[in-house]
């Protein structure tokens, strides 16, 4: 628990947990104002889907950036030796520091959306599950990129590092996995496709996206094709699921792997 | 004695009563048998067993909380009279066999004349189904389907089967297999209609000369399909939200003679989906935020596309298969392509100086591999088209000869203004370094 205290503290002092929360907030906002004029009934849907897609510009590339300063401070600082150095292997360290980064950086924004239901509900005819579905897949890309961010804070030993590494990151999912994933799409056929699907679903924006999109029951994967079935060989919630266990775990074990105890100061 | 006269005088008063205005003892069929031709028989506020067969013209009126309820083995109301009046009632419960000879009904029309207004209907095969009947009015009407996942063992809502000049309108549908169904029926008028949560919300086929207008097609897996018709129009209806994988606004498939006008086509997978017709006029729509505009297929010819608005598409139109023989300007007016392919203006004709074209190398995979729909979100597909340009691998996919330039321009969102004006300010204030001490130490300087 002191962890999250001291990462609440910490960050409160920065700015840049502010800057994160003020883009949030006020994009939101925005979109919110220019969605009135949209009907009662469809308008809520079309809201949610234009805030995840303005969200994905920026969530993936604050969180990866904020997460791995977060760490980093503690090398910079030399906390992170002081802490080491009492008993504390560096896995556990990450455990409790990662569970801190997570509760700071993903608690406000859920409280941010939670309040955000009071405008919605006087403008648009609101549907609670489908408002479940919408936090959860930010949140969970929140979660996603907030742990990127805490294996790049790992792994670097310089600020110039993290900068590299969290636009690398962020190019990679953002634009080159796909890139890649429609290199491939010629060569994918009934056999090979649900090899295919685990590499399209790796990709936690399209995982995030597929799982909202059918959640809000506004992509129907109804009357699909032999091969579309192969392709969603299980529910779009377990593709988000898998992705966000896999990837969670994967760059926590990296980060205890090939951390890195000190700047290079 | 005059108790006795007055009693005999309060029977017969009743009883003239009965006649003109019947009242539901026994069963409703009983009602309807006993009532004359042109009497109003009013339901009282409860559940009247069916089925029931109307053979005379009568007008039938419920209030909120009358229901016929059929028994499930056959239509629940069959109209064979023509002039028959139904009113304020709830339909439920017809046969859903779907190897019966008969497809079933809640109420099926086979007289012309009729009317049916502010029928609410659920549980049933068909909502409305209209069998060579001519000249009906339904309206103001509700036809709730099986829903999600039940929506291939059903029947659609408003069923046109053989039926010429009927007007369908004000009528909410959801959840059915197709909204509105049309087979060999013509001449019919469609308007302020809500379909939504179907299968196809029109499907319409071997029609002709039927006019749709003021109409709401969303949450559909297509929004409307026209096939093998012609001379349809289409005028002032939204298609918004038919968004699944391969999904459309408007199909037009093997359909000739279009007239598609004033239409809003909002956040579909496709906007228009175009195969195998000719000589359609899209005039005047406003075709925004699909992933495709326009699909359009080589084997369809002489389309016209003139002064619509085409904005914000992830792909504006698409032309496969090989160049049809489309116009996209007709007299001097092309289209409004937004910023999407922006054009000069500078004698402010309200026309490009120039001619713009549109090039893409997408096309080939959408051909190709019908996963590529899966990828029209992604911001891959910028950096795709870039690279098979340098590499020369685009095609073009249409030529406007005269785009149509809006006056005054788009204007920048204003969140990205305000984010512009805060990243400008954080930069001249904290300078060089003000990645790190944002993200690093505590906001201090070191």
């Amino acid at each position: 628990m002191h962890y999250i205290w001291k990462e609440w503290k910490e960050n409160i002092r920065g700015k840049g947990l502010w800057l994160s929360f003020g883009i949030v907030i006020l994009v939101s906002v925005i979109i919110l104002y220019k969605s009135t004029i949209l009907s009662f009934d469809q308008g809520f849907y079309i809201l949610l889907l234009t805030l995840f897609d303005s969200m994905i510009y920026f969530i993936p590339i604050l969180c990866l950036f904020l997460g791995a300063f977060s760490i980093f401070q503690e090398k910079e600082q030399k906390t992170l030796v002081m802490l080491l150095t009492r008993n504390e292997s560096y896995s556990s360290f990450l455990l409790k520091k990662s569970l801190a980064i997570q509760a700071v950086l993903v608690g406000p924004i859920f409280i941010w959306f939670l309040i955000y239901i009071l405008p919605i509900k006087f403008y648009f005819q609101l549907d609670g599950k489908h408002y479940a579905v919408f936090l959860t897949s930010l949140l969970t890309l929140m979660l996603v990129f907030n742990q990127f961010g805490i294996l790049i804070g790992s792994l670097s030993r310089s600020r110039m590092q993290i900068v590299g590494y969290a636009i690398i990151t962020w190019f990679y999912f953002f634009f080159l996995h796909d890139f890649i994933m429609l290199a491939l799409l010629p060569y994918i056929t009934y056999e090979n496709v649900k090899l295919f699907s685990i590499a399209y679903f790796f990709n936690p924006l399209q995982a995030s996206r597929v799982f909202l999109e059918t959640g809000l029951e506004v992509y129907s994967f109804g009357h699909m094709s032999k091969l579309l079935k192969s392709f969603m060989w299980v529910k779009p919630g377990f593709f988000l699921i898998g992705n966000a266990v896999l990837l969670l775990l994967f760059s926590f074990l990296l980060a205890v792997a090939l951390h890195r105890k000190e700047g290079l100061d | 004695m005059k108790k006795l006269c007055l009693l005999v005088f309060l029977i017969f008063l009743t009883s003239l009563a009965f006649l003109k205005y019947g009242y539901a003892f026994g069963s409703l069929q009983d009602l309807i048998d006993s009532a004359e031709d042109g009497a109003i028989i009013k339901l009282e506020d409860k559940t009247y067993e069916g089925n029931i067969t109307i053979n005379k013209k009568i007008e039938i009126i419920g209030s909120n909380k009358t229901v016929i309820k059929g028994d499930g083995t056959s239509n629940v109301v069959s109209i064979r009279s023509p002039g028959v009046v139904m009113r304020n009632l709830t339909v439920m419960n017809s046969s859903m066999d779907r190897n019966s000879s008969e497809e079933y009904a809640a109420v099926k029309i086979y007289s012309d004349g009729n009317l049916l207004d502010r029928i609410k209907i659920s549980r049933s095969f068909h909502g409305i189904y209209l069998s060579q009947a001519h000249g009906n009015v339904v309206q103001n009407s509700e036809i709730t389907g099986l829903g999600k996942g039940e929506i291939a063992n059903q029947g659609n809502g408003l069923h046109v089967y053989y039926a010429n000049s009927n007007l369908l309108k004000n009528n909410k549908i959801t959840g059915t297999r197709d909204g509105m169904f049309f087979d060999y029926a013509n001449d019919n008028t469609i308007s302020d209609n809500e379909i939504s949560h179907t299968r196809y919300g029109l499907h319409y086929m071997y029609s002709d000369h039927n006019r749709f207008k003021n109409n709401i097609f969303f949450f559909n897996t297509g929004g409307a399909a026209v096939m093998h018709s012609s001379g349809l129009t289409l005028s002032n209806n939204q298609f918004i939200f038919n968004y699944g994988h391969r999904s459309f606004g408007v199909l037009l498939l093997s359909a000739n003679k279009i007239e598609i006008e004033d239409n809003t086509f909002f956040l579909n997978q496709r906007g228009l989906y175009i195969d195998q017709s000719t000589s359609s006029s899209i005039r005047k729509n406003r075709i925004i935020k699909n992933q495709i505009g326009i699909e359009l297929w080589a084997s369809s010819n002489d389309q016209v596309f003139s002064a619509n608005q085409i904005h914000e598409n992830t792909i504006p139109a698409v032309s496969l298969g090989g160049q049809g023989q489309n116009s996209w300007s007709e007299n001097g007016v092309g289209n409004d392509w937004g910023r999407t392919l922006p054009s000069l203006d500078l004698d402010g004709n309200g026309i490009g100086d120039e001619p713009i074209s549109y090039q893409s190398s997408f096309h080939q995979l959408i051909e190709d591999h019908e996963l590529t729909y899966l990828f029209l979100k992604s911001p891959a597909i910028a950096v795709y088209e870039k690279m098979n340009a340098l590499l020369k691998k685009n095609k073009t996919m249409f030529e406007d000869t005269y785009p149509l330039v809006r006056r005054g321009g788009d204007s920048i969102p204003l969140v990205w203004l305000l984010l512009g004006a805060a990243a400008s300010l954080t930069i001249l204030l904290k300078g060089r370094q003000w990645l790190c001490i944002t993200f690093g130490k505590n906001g201090r300087k070191t």
